[in-house]
């Protein structure tokens, strides 16, 4: 059940479309807004059950008034939010209109009912969002009333979706922005999860990387970007910048067909596929280089999917591509010269499962493929005999990262909640590390941090050395090193520096943290002396917003 | 001799509003008045409370009556109407505000500051004893709520009484009296940009919700309060300042606020997106309150004025007495066309201000420019005045604010008598290179059109002559004639001797003297140390002498013609200001926290009338006002003609007076007295007749009922026709009353020699026949308060009265049958 709000909101959709839709919760019934009215509809037999105009108690309205967003109630109240800035209840078996409150002066674009029923966030044009309590006229009193009560300003933009937990309101503009902003009178004690969140970028990985052929591919939503990076051949000290003997390069640019946006992408380590994938379609491209001219070929007859791909993710020695996809399966194809591809086998989990799996790391050895499901249980398949191998034990928290280590098979896993574990897979258990990490705790100042990570890579040259990232930090993880205790600094690097020798060793611990690159996108290392960080400054994509709505501010 | 505040601070605890919309009770000083709201006039002026009045409340069981609280430790219960203090409660403590509630009968809330604490309030709730007689005690006090701000506008009680709301600083908190619970809630001050203090709070009178104001402009509306985690409260954010007052109406669908933008807004539904507005009301609002009906609303404003706004937010009219402004720059001036008052009104107006009537007689708008009210901007203001002598010219000077470059302007202004109103002649553009210390005109009247001229100092150290020509060019046809100087002193004050022919300007520490016909220096006075801050000339047989005052503390009498100083007395003074109508000088001093006045003869050096510790606060200024009738004073010689007015550093209009209290509030009171607006009747007629009478007051009777000083023929006869009938006596004992005084008194001949007669012979002092009608019923209306209680005991008093009534009747007519 699908709504898109698609294109600025001062375009008008077609009368008669439907914008937007909610079920009822027990089933039987749909509304469905399109402008100047909204429909319910029974759905045992499909009619249309009542149609109300929203505007009909305004006198000669110029304007149409789109219903940009509804939702209907166990009550029976149905709830629009229209581009007149307007909340408005109605009880639809009778038709009539129960309360009225125009949160704002522009269009009303989004909504979201909390479980309970009692609270409601709408999301408004000019980026702020408003709550809507139920609450009694008077205390102790039987009669309840919707009142408007905190305005959130957080977005600069429309605020396209909203989304109401029992604890916090969740809102996302046009302005790349997700919020996070907890409600206070639900929180029982303050901590991570009472701090008001800001993410403005997706913790997927929207950069892949080709290390053999030393090509970048970006994930943009409508195209992707195939980059050549420059090359060095001085060597320099720690920040120096070096001169580059060969300018990095933009190869394509591929741009999907259709409105939909790209999924996900990947670009295989030799640098001669390009897979992505929509909401509909997965393609596959064979690229070729030919001197400098670099040539494009969509690869025919890919095996058609449905759904589409979740991830992609290329074998270590390009010679298959394995397509995460819904109810826990792992579509693995084999590539094959000069372009073409073949479906060889589909990985399910014996138990099966409902979620559908959104991470997948294979093994540099083409020996073992790790995959992340939707329900978090994270299935290891043996890839020479297609079987399922074993499963991590469970955890109760998302899974944002995982790789397995070339060299020792060990899968190193990050959670959501900032633990890293190792879980080693010839063994099926959990490394004797992971354990000491366990029994010890890590770090509070890691535990506290806001994004998670998003990327775990490994240092070819030394075996004990992880490499971490998230959206603001750079983390080389050596093993070999103590782990800190919360009474000592976990970002020392800088005071390290400033220590002699002798006095540096006894400070030294596992983490080291580099904070230089932000907001970071993206860490690889391409081989043992070259690390490619790619960042994406805010002010890139905070320049091609569009205008926001004119707004008259005091005192400007 | 009795010193009183004329008008009194604006504010404190003003404002509220009477059904069925007639009445406007507002605070002022120590009184209460009464305005109708059709008329605009004031109606009663209740008097009584010892300090200033706190807070006023209607009483909820009865809406004619009234509780006020006062500084002074008193609750008093007035009957509004007829002006009448029905009950006091003393309480025992300073009273900082009064709350009542309908649901509680015998007991009002009042802030106290908490024993043993400074600047800590509590509000407790007085039990209300139901006793008999008037001044009552009320000791029974409970504690409600500790530590609560001490403006009435910090506590609001909620609907039906269920719970009460007090404000402080960033905190808030409610009670509700039935599960005695206690919830506080403060607002974070650390990541708030603004100053998000509480200023106001009201609550719903429907629903429970409370609005809050805030020093940051906000309006909160808190609801859910009752949990002390899942409360929530909305925001409506429209002012820029504080938000000075808010106001439900009667339903609670709007909500009324206003703030420094002198604009009230009026907020529909608690949505932020409907609003209306009612801009330029002048000047910022202080209170607003609500008509119980709804129909009404009024607003108070800083100056000290009322606006009545119709319930569809149209302005409806607005109830000004003297218009308080930042900043009396100009003096007390008195117009001498009308006798106003004249001084700084509504900001770069000047307002002429009838004392007699208590009313602006109109505002002249000098600057004619729009002012903006917004902290730090500089703009022009009027700062000096000056009236012809036969108030044809008027003179005025603005400057802006900034101290560099002071952007001056002369203008006069000269009296169209078919407008009835100044209008713009000339206007000088920079008259000075500095500011203008003083001005004033000389008119004589004998001289004729030619002697008009005005003399402006300045503090670029010269003075200036300014003189009409004839040739008329459009800037107007002043010019200046001459520019004087003095060894390059800044010139500070001037001023005309009563015949015009001398000119005193004072510099620094000297004061010369010139001769106005060939502008040559005569002579100079100067009296070491310290600069000259005020001169005069004497007037009449004091003419020959020049009065100067230094900022050294010395007061100094120069004769003119010896050229020597006459006399000169250690005193600081600070004001001085010469009778027009008579050789006194007024002279205030300021010494270790109080004012004196000082009055005295340029001739002789000891005064005549020193009163010491005139009152605590600094006085600024001082007027004196002719009189209409000169007074009949013995005692005080120099009030016959004039009366004295002061301004203080509050500015507050203070006067002296002859009369004690009560007696000059029976004036004001007659206003109401039914009588005034009596048919022609035969029957009027006949009373009118009555009105002249005088009786002799019963002494006997006058011990036996404190105020019942006087009890006459025709009173009775007006008290039989307008007392409503079930609290009469019966008609059997009026019977007499009645007849008698249908009867011709002795005392009808010689009435007004009487009066005098008796006006002298007693210490309290009587007054005309008129006001004492309305005494008389006023207090026969209290005796009747009383009579419930004693009936028996009250009803042989009458007899009595009865008994000495008819002896001593006049039966002379009978022996002319």
């Amino acid at each position: 059940m699908g709504c898109e709000p698609t294109g600025s909101h001062t375009e008008l959709p077609s009368p008669g479309r439907v914008l937007c839709l909610s079920w009822h919760p027990s089933g039987t019934h749909i509304v469905a807004g399109s402008i100047d009215f909204f429909r319910v509809i029974d759905v045992a037999s499909g009619q249309t059950v009542q149609r109300i105009m929203v505007n009909h108690h305004v006198e000669k309205a110029k304007r149409e008034c789109v219903v940009w967003a509804i939702a209907l109630l166990s009550s029976g109240t149905v709830v629009s939010a229209d581009s007149f800035g307007r909340v408005q209840f109605w009880d639809w078996e009778l038709g009539t209109l129960a309360e009225s409150h125009t949160v704002s002066t522009s269009a009303a674009l989004s909504l979201a009912v909390s479980e309970k029923e009692d609270s409601i966030i709408v999301g408004t044009s000019t980026g702020a969002t408003y709550q809507l309590q139920l609450l009694p006229v008077n205390l102790g009193g039987q009669e309840k009333r919707w009142v408007r009560t905190k305005p959130f300003q957080f977005h600069s933009h429309d605020v396209r979706a909203v989304a109401h937990s029992p604890t916090a309101l969740i809102s996302g503009g046009l302005d790349a922005q997700l919020v996070i902003r907890p409600l206070m009178e639900k929180m029982q004690k303050k901590g991570y999860d009472a701090v008001l969140r800001k993410f403005t970028f997706p913790h997927r990985r929207l950069v892949s990387c080709a290390r053999k052929a030393r090509l970048l591919l970006f994930q943009f939503s409508q195209y992707l970007e195939l980059w050549r990076l420059g090359s060095t051949e001085e060597t320099g000290k720690d920040g120096e910048v070096l001169s580059l003997c060969r300018m990095p390069e933009h190869l394509v640019q591929l741009k999907s067909k259709g409105p939909e946006h790209i999924y996900c992408s990947c670009v295989s380590p030799c640098g001669t596929w390009i897979g992505y994938s929509t909401a509909s379609r997965f393609h596959l491209y064979r690229v070729r280089c030919d001197g400098d001219g670099v040539s494009l070929r969509k690869v025919p007859k890919v095996p058609k999917l449905l759904p589409p791909a979740y991830q992609l993710q290329f074998s270590a020695n390009s010679d298959s591509l394995f397509v995460a996809s819904a109810r826990g399966s792992v579509h693995v194809f084999q590539l094959l010269e000069p372009g073409g591809c073949k479906h060889l086998h589909t990985l399910q989990p014996p138990s099966g499962c409902s979620e559908a799996v959104y991470l997948l790391a294979p093994s540099a050895d083409g020996h073992w493929l790790a995959a992340v499901s939707g329900d978090w249980a994270i299935h290891i398949y043996n890839l020479k005999c297609f079987k399922h191998h074993c499963m991590v034990p469970a955890y109760n928290c998302a899974v944002s990262a995982l790789a397995i280590h070339p060299s020792t098979n060990n899968l190193v896993i990050a959670y959501s909640d900032q633990q890293l574990l190792e879980f080693s897979i010839p063994e099926k258990q959990y490394t004797s590390w992971s354990r000491a990490v366990q029994s010890r705790g890590l770090h509070r100042a890691w535990l506290e941090r806001d994004s998670p990570i998003t990327h775990i890579t490994f240092n070819p040259k030394n075996p004990a050395h992880i490499l971490l990232h998230d959206t603001y930090l750079l983390c080389v993880l050596d093993k070999s090193l103590p782990l800190p205790d919360d009474s000592t600094l976990l970002m020392n690097q800088s005071t390290l520096k400033q220590l002699p020798e002798t006095a540096r060793k006894r400070q030294l611990h596992a983490f080291k943290i580099c904070k230089k690159f932000q907001p970071l996108l993206f860490m690889d290392l391409l081989d043992e002396n070259c690390l490619v960080v790619v960042e994406r400054p805010i002010m890139d994509f905070k320049t091609q917003l569009p205008l926001p709505v004119q707004q008259k501010k005091f005192g400007t | 001799f009795f010193t009183e505040r004329v008008f009194g601070r604006s504010c404190p605890e003003g404002l509220r509003y009477v059904s069925p919309c007639r009445y406007v009770l507002y605070v002022s000083g120590d009184f209460v008045k009464v305005y109708s709201v059709n008329t605009e006039e004031i109606l009663r002026l209740l008097g009584g409370h010892a300090d200033l009045v706190t807070g006023i409340q209607l009483n909820p069981q009865n809406h004619m009556q009234l509780y006020s609280c006062s500084l002074d430790g008193t609750i008093k219960l007035w009957d509004f109407m007829d002006g009448i203090p029905i009950k006091t409660f003393t309480v025992g403590t300073k009273l900082l505000a009064l709350y009542t509630l309908a649901s509680a009968e015998d007991s009002v809330f009042v802030v106290i500051p908490k024993k043993g604490e400074r600047d800590t309030f509590q509000l407790v709730s007085v039990e209300l004893t139901k006793g008999i007689g008037q001044d009552l005690e009320g000791k029974e006090l409970s504690v409600v709520l500790d530590d609560v701000g001490a403006s009435m506008k910090h506590i609001a009680f909620g609907r039906e009484g269920t719970y009460v709301v007090s404000v402080k600083d960033v905190n808030l908190q409610v009670y509700f009296f039935k599960r005695k619970l206690l919830n506080r809630f403060s607002l974070s001050t650390v990541k708030t940009k603004g100053d998000n203090r509480f200023s106001c709070v009201v609550c719903h009178p429907k629903e429970d919700c409370i609005a809050t104001g805030h020093a940051d402009g906000k309006i909160r509306l808190w609801r859910n309060f009752h949990h002390k985690k899942e409360y929530t409260y909305s925001t409506l954010h429209w002012h820029h300042d504080i938000v000075m007052d808010l106001a439900f109406s009667v339903e609670g669908t709007r909500l009324l606020s206003g703030g420094v933008e002198s604009v009230l807004v009026q907020w529909h539904n608690e949505s932020s997106c409907q609003k209306d507005f009612l801009p330029r009301l002048g000047s910022p609002i202080e209170y607003i309150s609500m008509s119980s009906d709804g129909v009404l609303c009024c607003t108070l404003h800083t100056d000290n004025r009322l606006s009545i706004i119709n319930s569809n937010l149209r302005f409806s009219r607005s109830i000004q007495g003297l218009i308080k402004s930042r900043d009396v720059k100009t003096g007390l001036v008195v117009d001498p066309r009308t006798k106003a008052l004249v001084l700084n009104g509504e900001p770069g107006h000047l307002q002429f201000y009838s004392l007699q009537s208590d009313q602006q007689l109109f505002s002249l708008d000098i600057v004619q420019r729009q002012y903006i009210h917004q902290a730090g901007l500089k703009q022009s203001d009027l700062v000096k005045v000056a009236f012809s002598a036969r108030g044809t010219w008027l003179a005025t000077v603005e400057e802006s604010e900034e101290v560099t470059d002071p952007e001056l302007q002369l203008k006069l202004w000269l009296y169209n008598e078919e407008i009835q109103s100044f209008e713009l002649n000339t206007r000088i553009n920079t008259p000075h290179d500095n500011h203008i210390t003083d001005l004033c005109f000389r008119d004589m009247d004998e001289l004729g059109e030619d002697s008009l001229i005005l003399v402006t100092t300045g503090r670029d150290c010269v003075f200036k002559v300014w003189v009409m020509v004839e040739d008329t060019d459009p800037e107007g046809n002043w010019s200046c004639d001459f520019v004087g100087s003095y060894h390059n002193y800044q010139a500070t004050n001037c001023c005309f001797s009563e015949d015009g022919s001398l000119l005193a300007i004072s510099f620094e520490e000297t004061v010369t003297v010139w001769d106005s016909l060939t502008w040559d220096l005569k002579c100079t006075f100067c009296h070491p140390p310290g600069n000259i801050r005020n001169i005069c000339f004497g007037r009449l047989t004091c003419s020959k002498y020049l009065i100067g005052a230094t900022d050294y503390g010395f007061l100094c009498c120069w004769n003119l013609l010896t050229c020597a100083l006459e006399w000169s007395a250690h005193l600081n003074v600070v004001v001085l200001q010469p009778d027009p109508l008579s050789e006194h000088i007024a002279a205030v001093s300021w010494l270790s926290k109080e004012s004196s006045l000082f009055v005295f003869k340029p001739s002789e050096p000891r005064p005549v009338y020193i009163q010491r510790n005139l009152c605590k606060e600094k006085i600024r200024l001082a007027a004196f006002v002719p009189r209409d009738e000169p007074e009949n004073t013995e005692k005080y010689l120099w009030l016959r003609k004039s009366q004295l007015f002061f301004l203080t550093d509050t500015q507050e209009l203070m006067t002296l007076s002859t009369k004690s209290l009560e007696e000059r509030l029976t004036p004001s009171s007659k206003q109401l007295a039914v009588e005034e607006s009596l048919p022609v009747t035969p029957f009027s007629l006949l009373l009118g007749k009555h009105r002249h009478q005088q009786a002799q007051e019963d002494t006997d009777l006058g011990k036996l009922v404190v105020h019942n000083k006087q009890e006459q023929a025709s009173p009775a006869v007006k008290e039989l026709l307008h007392t409503p009938a079930h609290v009469l006596p019966s008609a059997s004992f009026l019977c007499t009353i009645f007849i008698n005084s249908l009867l011709i008194s002795k005392e009808n001949k010689s009435a007004e020699e009487v009066a005098d007669e008796v006006e002298m012979e007693s210490e309290k002092a009587e007054d005309d026949s008129d006001e004492e009608d309305v005494t008389a019923m006023e207090q026969e209306d209290t005796s009747h308060m009383e009579l419930l209680g004693e009936m028996t005991c009250k009803l042989s008093k009458s007899q009595e009265k009865e008994l000495q009534k008819i002896r001593k009747m006049d039966y002379s007519w009978l022996s002319a049958l």
